[in-house]
């Protein structure tokens, strides 16, 4: 899924070759293995580049190219593993587009809401360097800092330190617990957060969302554990999770999108989605039917009809 | 008898045009890049159908601006319009990175760990292009100091294509559903800024429908964004996306709920939690021992309500009267749609 590396697009190898004949140029000599491992790539994949550079140039005047308009590379030395640019047709280091500056000032200003990470660095001067050096006005995105939670940076910290945490957690029942888990990540998805860890009262991996811990302490260091989901996995369902078939605006089914897997029926009726997944506890439907204004029916079964019906009454008594 | 045509790579022909365009001082006009430069001319017919070569030279001349190369058209002086006699140059000046703009390893490993806050999208591509190009400043980054950041996902289908339209100034249209109601309504906007702000995805705009600002939530956006195929009326000031969360912020400082939740309870433990969440003093005898009273702010109420109605009894709005009165409303949907 997201995390999957593409095929390298054509514009993505350009990038690469107009990034690496600078490097080539400003390192005068170099092996293949460290150019390959300063660029993340392979040295097969390097030579592969530097044998393209080497048949490019500049066409002449006469509309051919000549030996003066073409990159020299000393091929002795290549042949020892070593890559040196005798002459080049260019050494411009490139500037960054309006949206590939855009796209680090926004990560930047999240990463600078965690102090741990910009120890040393002015980040506003950062900031200032990185306008300057795009070729147009960086394109509009901001994120606001996220609210330094405390829990947040404790969190980071455990994971970067590899250290094991106490958590005082809600679960989606509304139970508290006390777990001890070893921390893998942490996830900003959309409107929440979560810490991935292995549960050491459960031995297993999940995944604890960050608004139900209530409170957070350091213990000793973290074991290593065996993983074996993938990454992009947040939540699976268990299979004691009771089918409840909902229905609702068909138009609304993106709202619902985190609650439903993927292989979860839906037909679409009309302007009615109707739809089947798994759910953990009555009180999920609750909170599905709030995330739709209200907007949901529950079809069946008739006990988690009831349910929703018997949570929403009690509520509205209670707030009388 | 015609030489075989070697097949020349896209890259190979997309950075010989990189070269010839930054080689040369005067631009060169179309008929010059497509009879000279590896990859166009093999294939080049004098007097020939270039149809084919043109189209393709349209296509590499978008690549070459989407990855940020200032390509130029230069119009010949009289002949203004005449794409014949146009001429097509990359000013070297505006190609390079200022001599003044380098970084540090310290910066750079910030850089790289902005970069990883992106997991996906637009947003992720952009910035890992990002840090291509500055690796050919030969910092060396070691891994160790980079560490660990936080990542942020951007799910939301619409924040690609708003992205890419705002970039290139073109007005679109898509299906919204408003919040507080489950329906959803066709909107057409000018798109001019992206912003995170609690926890979510804006889009701010120029409605072209009623003609006046508004901003999206890029969750609600359903269906899918097309483009209208026109231009955008408006245009994004520079410190558009900084205006729009300075508003927003202003937004969530003034409009405030409050609410009783039961110590130790789930709405407890999440509504504290929720950022700039305020613990206030119980005043009145009315209120059980074991309530808390939580000031909560919010940029929009009726996603406020939906929040707290997911809480059923647990949460009980004291005010606005406007914030109980839509909680109270979800309640008595579910029950009459059951009903």
């Amino acid at each position: 899924m997201a995390d999957r590396a593409a095929p390298p697009k054509a514009t993505d190898k350009l990038t690469f070759l107009l990034a690496l004949v600078p490097y080539l140029i400003d390192q005068v000599r170099v092996t293949v293995d460290e150019a390959a491992a300063h660029f993340e790539t392979t040295p097969a994949q390097m030579r592969a580049y530097v044998e393209l550079i080497a048949m490019s140039g500049t066409p002449g005047a006469d509309g051919g190219y000549t030996h003066e308009s073409l990159f020299d590379i000393d091929w002795d030395d290549f042949e020892r593993g070593v890559i040196r640019v005798r002459q080049a047709p260019m050494e411009e280091i490139p500037r960054l587009s309006g949206r590939e500056a855009a796209a680090l000032l926004a990560g930047l200003q999240r990463v600078a809401a965690l102090p741990a990470f910009t120890a040393g660095v002015d980040v506003a001067a950062l900031m200032a360097k990185l306008a300057r050096g795009a070729s147009d006005a960086p394109a509009p995105v901001a994120v606001r800092p996220a609210a330094t939670a405390e829990l947040h940076a404790l969190l980071a910290s455990a994971v970067a330190e590899r250290r094991r945490v106490r958590i005082d957690y809600v679960t989606a029942r509304g139970d508290r617990e006390l777990r001890e888990v070893d921390p893998i990540r942490l996830d900003d998805i959309d409107e929440a957060r979560y810490l991935r860890a292995w549960c050491l009262t459960r031995d297993d991996e999940r995944t604890f969302l960050l608004d139900r811990i209530a409170s957070a302490e350091l213990l000793g260091p973290a074991e290593v554990h065996e993983t074996a989901a993938s990454p992009d996995e947040l939540f699976h369902s268990d299979p004691a999770d009771e089918l409840v078939t909902i229905a609702l605006p068909a138009a609304a089914l993106p709202l619902i999108a985190d609650y439903r897997g993927a292989d979860d029926a839906v037909r679409i009726e009309g302007d009615r989605a109707i739809v089947t997944l798994p759910i953990a506890h009555p009180g999920v439907l609750g909170r599905l039917a709030a995330r739709l204004s209200g907007e949901l029916e529950v079809l069946e079964p008739a006990t988690a009809r009831a349910a929703l019906i018997e949570w929403a009454r009690a509520a509205l008594s209670g707030s009388a | 008898m015609a030489a075989p045509v070697r097949r020349v790579p896209v890259e190979e022909r997309l950075f010989s045009l990189v070269l010839a365009l930054l080689a040369s001082a005067h631009g060169l006009t179309k008929a010059e890049i497509l009879s000279t430069v590896t990859g166009y001319a093999a294939r080049y017919d004098a007097g020939g159908d270039r149809v084919a070569l043109e189209r393709q030279f349209e296509r590499d001349k978008e690549d070459l601006r989407e990855i940020g190369v200032p390509l130029e058209t230069v119009d010949e002086r009289g002949a203004e319009g005449d794409t014949k006699l146009q001429r097509y140059r990359i000013d070297p000046a505006r190609y390079q990175l200022p001599d003044d703009v380098r970084f540090d390893e310290r910066e750079l490993a910030l850089l790289v760990l902005a970069a990883r806050v992106w997991r996906d999208g637009s947003l992720s591509s952009d910035s890992r292009r990002a840090v291509r190009k500055l690796q050919s400043l030969g910092v060396r980054v070691d891994e160790g100091v980079i560490g660990f950041a936080p990542t942020i996902r951007t799910r939301d289908a619409a924040h690609e294509p708003l992205a890419a339209a705002i970039d290139r100034g073109q007005q679109v249209r898509f299906d919204y559903v408003k919040p507080g109601t489950p329906h959803a309504a066709p909107r057409t906007v000018s798109p001019l800024a992206l912003v995170f702000h609690e926890g979510r995805w804006h889009l701010h705009a120029h409605d072209d429908s009623v003609d006046a600002p508004r901003t999206f939530l890029l969750r609600r956006i359903v269906g899918g964004v097309e483009l209208t195929g026109q231009p955008a009326t408006r245009k994004a000031a520079h410190d558009e996306s900084a205006r729009v969360l300075a508003e927003l912020e202003q937004l969530w400082t003034e409009r405030v709920g409050v609410v009783r939740v039961r110590q130790g309870s789930e709405a407890e433990v999440v509504l504290r939690n929720r950022a700039g969440t305020e613990v206030l003093d119980v005043e009145n005898d009315a209120v059980p021992a074991d309530t808390r009273r939580l000031l909560l702010h919010a940029t929009d109420l009726d996603i406020l309500a939906d929040e707290l109605a997911a809480f059923g009894g647990d949460a009980v709005v004291e005010s606005p009267d406007v914030l109980r009165g839509a909680v109270r409303t979800r309640w008595q949907r579910v029950v009459s749609i059951h009903g």
